[in-house]
């Protein structure tokens, strides 16, 4: 019982790390692999705000997710607006982010340094549930619950608001999209800052729940966001939270069950099945095959 | 005439060789985890090697000598490490290395050193196999878990009586995983049965799957071999999982990193120390006033390096006072009962190095000695 | 200077020449499969089972030194295919992920087997690789490119990265040749491996990492990888650059780690948006810029 909280707790953060990435993709069709340093440079912001200016977390939270955002809107206007036109455009945008997300990453070492930094004591209150024998931190519960309700305004917001209309015109055909006289780039700009927004979010959850910032976590995660992606169906957002919490569930037993070396394994053993066995994943669309 | 003539040559002659003594420089080479996973452990051991320095060049203890140390960043990487190596050697014609921090880097760069005959003082690789094994220019100062880690289990023993015990450790690094062999053995040696073992990666940040299990099976005692970012990490999620089974740590444990970034969930971890910084021994206690008086509180990495400086001024002493590599090597040999912070330091006929260890406790948010 | 001081000087950059090479060999093993369009990211992986046979060889047979490197060349070289066949049919980034997957389950079952140490590797490894060696391995996979580039395979992989489906219309045997340039990558990978375990005395799955693809990557692609002697250009100015920063780096205040990372990204950066093919179109730039006319050079 505990492993399965154990699980949806990880499975959480990857799968609100997921939706971002996936996000992208659906509007896209790039990867964007930034999307970890953003991950990371939200937690030192929030890092920051709540350890040498003393803002308390609940202001902090929404301050920090709002400059990964923004960073976000960055990362498009540097390093994929450019490349727009290009019949490359997919392979040299994932170059492209690559390089961004290495700068990043390089001004995140020089500012914060290598160490492990970790928010102060009593940056959220200490308490437990007890499930039976199973124990929950109140830490945990409301990640959780914040990546479920997080993830719940983001299909509300696609679903229901205008915005989110737009988003899914230009996922469909970006062309028609602009025809029909929305504004594509503005789309595009606004896709990257929730996606990165939700990221960033993540990442702050990540270093609260672990009580460890360093400006290498970034890596770690980015890699087996790309195996829930790919699980749930680039793409897809459903997918991606459902591949999310998946992956968490499964890399937490395959410990219990199998011991720790295999952890990771079984995170892009799965991916590579799926990519050979049925591409489109679990809620994916068909088309995948070269065009 | 010409008496005063050959007398003023001489003179000058004794005068020139006077200043080309007196400006003698040995160098000595510190490679240290300046970044990287071992940062933490890096800039105390720096710390110690240059007021090492400082106080013998002042004390006059190698006449005609200065000694120098160039320090370098191995950056917790192999392929750094040996890098740095080949540059001490050949660029600045060290005559002795100290470091790298973790067995790991030690590995994969003291064969070069034992290649170009430089000899190499380990002040902080405590895997019991694989560092002096590699030849007979490389020599240790810093105790090994085999060592410490027996005693020291025997002294928690005593006091807490536990009857089995469950181990976690890292299994991809020389230290962790040579500390693990180490801990096994003792508790097998000891007749504590082992409930359960699991493993991490030094990159990994989330414990609570292999805690949960270790936890199910309800062992007395938990033994953990990890590095100390590592090991704040596990002590504070076993203790946020509601578990409070006392734990016992490695030499990765030794660093008041460590303690800073567990915070409460320290509290009550033991760890076995080759340094018992609360000793009275004037030599540790001058030690420990000299570092702070520069702004550092010392550890047991700050300590070992220290003294590795300690014993290669005194080998270059013992064997006749030029500082070249082979003067250190064999004086290495001649080192007997040198007073260090550590205490008496001799070198075993393995190159290991041979002085008493303790049991420490965290109390207070301060390692204390176990009483 | 004198023959002493240049010899010293010779043993410390020694190390930055043989990687130039190495990273010269490994930059070539991503070009091959760019070279087709495809972006394949597991040449770590190969790099790793070329290694970590050489040392296994080394250690367990007395094999000579040729045959260890020729059985470290073809280990992953068949390992290919099988690897091709099914990822090959996916479309770009999806390719992409594939290999990134593959690369990352080699790297783990390494870190894993007992037989090697696990995650420790292993050390001690003799050093049998000269500078030679490794140069003369860059030449000949020089020599093989561009023996390939004149040829009609040349034409075709040029044209299968241009537009796959129209190739395929015309009549190229697509999937054929993008196997087969995945295995000439693997096997350079491969090979690089196998002079680089032998030169660092040691192997383990740490130096397989997905970074180390991504510098591969970014070496071909800072080079520029429409030419097949691109990559060697950006593998060069891409090792040295740290030499260099290593020494300028303290002197304006930054760490040396950050700022090479930050300069790694910044080049890279620059590159693909003002430069997509790569450095060694510069000089064809430039002409362009200034306003030259010249016949555009055969790519």
């Amino acid at each position: 019982m505990q492993q399965v909280i154990n699980g949806l707790f990880l499975g959480s953060i990857y799968a609100l790390f997921a939706l971002g990435y996936t996000l992208v993709f659906g509007v896209l069709d790039i990867l964007n692999l930034a999307h970890q340093a953003v991950f990371m440079l939200c937690a030192f912001t929030a890092l920051v705000l709540v350890g040498n200016l003393h803002v308390h977390m609940l202001l902090a939270f929404p301050l920090a997710v709002l400059a990964g955002g923004l960073l976000g809107m960055v990362v498009d206007r540097v390093a994929f607006r450019p490349l727009r036109g290009r019949s490359d455009s997919n392979i040299s945008g994932l170059i492209s982010s690559i390089a961004l997300a290495t700068i990043l990453e390089a001004i995140g070492l020089q500012v914060f340094g290598p160490d492990v930094e970790r928010f102060p004591f009593g940056t959220v209150p200490d308490r437990y549930l007890k499930l039976g024998d199973a124990v929950i931190s109140e830490l945990q519960l409301v990640i959780i619950a914040i990546a479920l309700a997080m993830m719940a305004a983001l299909t509300f917001l696609l679903k229901r608001t205008r915005l989110g209309r737009r988003i899914r015109a230009v996922a469909e055909n970006p062309l028609a999209a602009r025809i029909l006289g929305v504004n594509v780039d503005g789309v595009i700009a606004a896709s990257f800052f929730l996606s990165s927004a939700l990221g960033g979010a993540a990442g702050l959850l990540f270093g609260l729940a672990f009580n460890n910032v360093s400006t290498d976590m970034g890596r770690a995660v980015e890699l087996k966001g790309l195996a829930v992606i790919v699980l749930g169906g680039m793409g897809s957002m459903p997918g991606a939270a459902l591949a999310g919490f998946a992956l968490g569930l499964l890399e937490v037993f395959t410990v219990a069950k199998l011991g720790s070396s295999y952890r990771d394994a079984v995170a892009f053993g799965v991916l590579f099945l799926v990519l050979v066995l049925r591409p489109r994943g679990l809620l994916g669309p068909a088309a995948l095959r070269e065009a | 005439m010409r008496f005063s003539l050959r007398c003023l040559a001489s003179a000058v002659a004794a005068a020139l060789a006077v200043t080309a003594a007196a400006a003698e420089t040995v160098k000595i080479g510190a490679a240290f985890s300046l970044t990287g996973n071992a940062a933490v452990y890096g800039g105390q051991q720096k710390a110690g090697v240059q007021l090492a320095v400082d106080e013998i060049n002042k004390s006059g203890k190698l006449p005609g000598l200065t000694l120098e140390a160039v320090i370098e960043d191995d950056a917790t990487s192999k392929e750094q490490g040996i890098a740095v190596f080949q540059r001490f050697i050949n660029r600045d014609k060290v005559s002795a290395i100290i470091g790298p921090t973790l067995s790991t880097t030690a590995t994969a760069a003291d064969p070069v050193a034992q290649a170009a005959k430089t000899p190499v003082v380990a002040v902080s690789n405590t895997a019991p196999k694989g560092i002096t094994d590699i030849g007979d220019y490389i020599w240790r100062v810093s105790l090994t878990e085999a060592q410490v880690v027996p005693s020291a289990l025997k002294a928690a023993r005593a006091k807490l009586g536990f009857k089995n015990a469950a181990i976690l450790y890292g299994n991809d690094d020389v230290f962790t995983k040579g500390g693990f062999d180490v801990m096994k053995s003792s508790l097998e040696q000891a007749g504590v049965p082992i409930l359960e073992i699991q493993t991490f990666a030094t990159k990994d940040r989330d414990f609570n799957a292999q805690l949960t299990s270790l936890k199910a099976k309800n062992p007395d005692f938990l033994m953990v071999s990890a590095l100390a970012e590592q090991a704040a990490g596990i002590v504070t999620q076993a203790r946020q999982l509601g578990w409070n089974v006392p734990i016992m740590g490695g030499n990765g444990f030794n660093s008041p990193a460590f303690i800073k970034n567990a915070g409460p969930a320290a509290e009550g971890v033991l760890v076995g120390t080759a340094w018992n910084k609360a000793s009275s021994d004037p030599v540790n206690q001058a030690f420990i006033a000299a570092m702070k008086a520069r702004g550092n509180d010392p550890d047991q990495f700050a300590a070992q390096a220290y003294t590795g400086v300690l014993v290669i001024a005194d080998a270059i002493k013992q064997s006749g006072g030029k500082g070249s590599r082979d003067d250190v090597k064999n004086g290495f040999s001649k080192v007997k009962d040198l007073p260090t912070p550590l205490g008496k330091f001799s070198f075993l006929p393995s190159r290991d190095g041979d002085h008493s260890a303790a049991v420490q406790v965290v109390k207070g948010g301060k390692f204390e000695i176990l009483q | 200077m004198s023959l002493e001081a240049l010899n010293d000087l010779w043993l410390t950059y020694q190390s930055t020449v043989a990687f130039i090479g190495l990273n010269g060999l490994l930059a070539l093993s991503v070009y091959t499969t760019l070279s087709c369009g495809q972006l394949s990211l597991a040449q770590a992986a190969f790099m790793a089972l070329g290694g970590y046979t050489s040392a296994i060889l080394t250690f367990h047979t007395g094999l000579p030194f040729a045959v260890v490197l020729a059985v470290a060349t073809l280990v992953p070289s068949l390992v290919a295919v099988p690897l091709g066949l099914p990822v090959l049919r996916l479309k770009g980034v999806f390719l992409a992920i594939a290999t990134i997957g593959f690369g990352e389950v080699v790297r783990i079952f390494f870190v894993n087997w007992d037989f090697t140490n696990g995650a420790l590797g292993l050390t001690a490894v003799p050093q049998r690789t000269t500078i030679w060696m490794i140069y003369l391995a860059l030449a000949a996979s020089l020599f093989v490119l561009w023996r390939i580039r004149g040829s009609r395979t040349g034409y075709a992989l040029e044209a299968i990265r241009e537009d796959e489906a129209a190739a395929r219309t015309m009549g190229i045997h697509a999937a054929a040749y993008k196997l087969s340039m995945l295995v000439l990558g693997a096997a350079f990978a491969g090979l690089a491996g196998a002079l680089e375990v032998h030169y660092t005395f040691m192997v383990a799955p740490s130096t397989y990492s997905f970074s180390r693809v991504v510098d591969m990557l970014v070496y071909a692609v800072v080079g520029g990888s429409f030419l097949f002697y691109g990559p060697l250009v950006g593998a060069g100015f891409l090792t040295l650059l740290p030499e260099v920063l290593r020494e300028l780096g303290p002197r304006i205040g930054l760490a040396p780690g950050p700022l090479r990372l930050f300069v790694n990204g910044a080049v890279l950066l620059v590159v693909i948006l003002f430069l997509p093919r790569g450095l060694v179109s510069l000089p064809d730039r430039i002409r362009a810029w200034r306003g030259e006319r010249r016949p555009p050079r055969a790519p």
